[in-house]
């Protein structure tokens, strides 16, 4: 009986090297986890541009909204129809000033007229600072 | 559970509830964790309103791009877009400050203006204005 203890407790896993790595894998989602980053919108496919670097540091005030293909738009993933998205713009300037960037993130395949209805938008709001998003494939 | 218990007789912490929590931590962060999209930014020029009411004539440093659907309008003329970035390359190199004015018809897709602004970075012109046709 003792004989048989004996041979279980030695087939037991290496457990002090196991929480080794597993601190490790921790630390690693601790350190490349961002905890201030925006909500994106992971359904959106943006557009390629092979040219153009990536953004390093996103300006804090930017306000992204996010364009499916389908015309329906969100900030932070959370619709909101063309009034909505003016009401949101013009309190923006009236707080904060009319130097806000405003990045849109269009799906690739999003007619232009849906973008326009947004770059009109922003500008009746009166921010002037816009940027089209597309996601950068330059190494 | 006999383990457990000669842990705590013996003093030592209680490896395996740390062993537990250590697990849902891990999972935690594998389950919440984002790859970072590189995203790139092309700033755009939007038209001025008062721009519309002018008569005055265009500048002469001023490239005019249409962007159609599966088409695309350089100086009145349909070119492919290899043909339109080799002309960008060349406009690039004589004047960088060259402005850009982009029409870009209702119908056309994002991703076809995407490209043509992508080229104009790319060749170092860097003032770009969208306007739509409608």
């Amino acid at each position: 009986m003792a004989n048989i203890r004996r041979q279980d407790d030695s087939i037991e896993p290496p457990v002090s090297s196991l929480i080794d790595v597993v601190f490790l894998l921790i630390i690693f989602f601790i350190v490349t986890a961002n905890m201030d980053e925006e909500v994106l919108d992971m359904t959106i496919k943006l557009a390629q541009a092979k040219y153009v670097d990536p953004v390093k540091k996103k300006d804090p005030r930017a306000i992204s909204i996010n364009v499916k293909a389908s015309g329906d738009i969100n900030i932070a993933t959370q619709p909101l129809s063309l009034t909505d998205l003016h009401h949101i713009l013009a309190s923006t300037v009236n707080q904060v000033g009319n130097d806000v960037p405003i990045v849109v993130r269009a799906d690739a395949l999003t007619k232009f007229n849906e973008i326009d209805k947004i770059i009109e938008i922003v500008g009746k709001s009166g921010l002037y600072r816009i940027k089209l998003s597309a996601l950068s494939t330059k190494n | 559970m006999a383990k457990r218990l000669r842990d705590e007789q013996s003093g030592e912490p209680p490896m395996s509830s740390m062993i537990d929590v250590v697990f849902l931590l891990l999972i935690y962060f594998i389950v919440t964790f984002k790859d970072v999209i590189p995203e790139a930014h092309m700033a755009v020029n939007l038209p001025s309103p008062s721009a519309a009411q002018t008569t005055e004539e265009e500048p002469p440093d001023l490239l005019d791009i249409e962007v159609h659907p599966n088409q695309y309008i350089l100086k009145g003329t349909p070119q492919s877009l290899e043909s339109i970035k080799k002309t960008l390359q060349y406009l690039g190199e004589l004047d960088p400050d060259m402005t850009v004015m982009v029409k870009t018809n209702v119908a056309a897709y994002n991703k076809e203006l995407i490209a043509l602004l992508d080229l104009c970075k790319g060749s170092g012109l860097t003032k770009l204005n969208v306007v739509t046709l409608k």
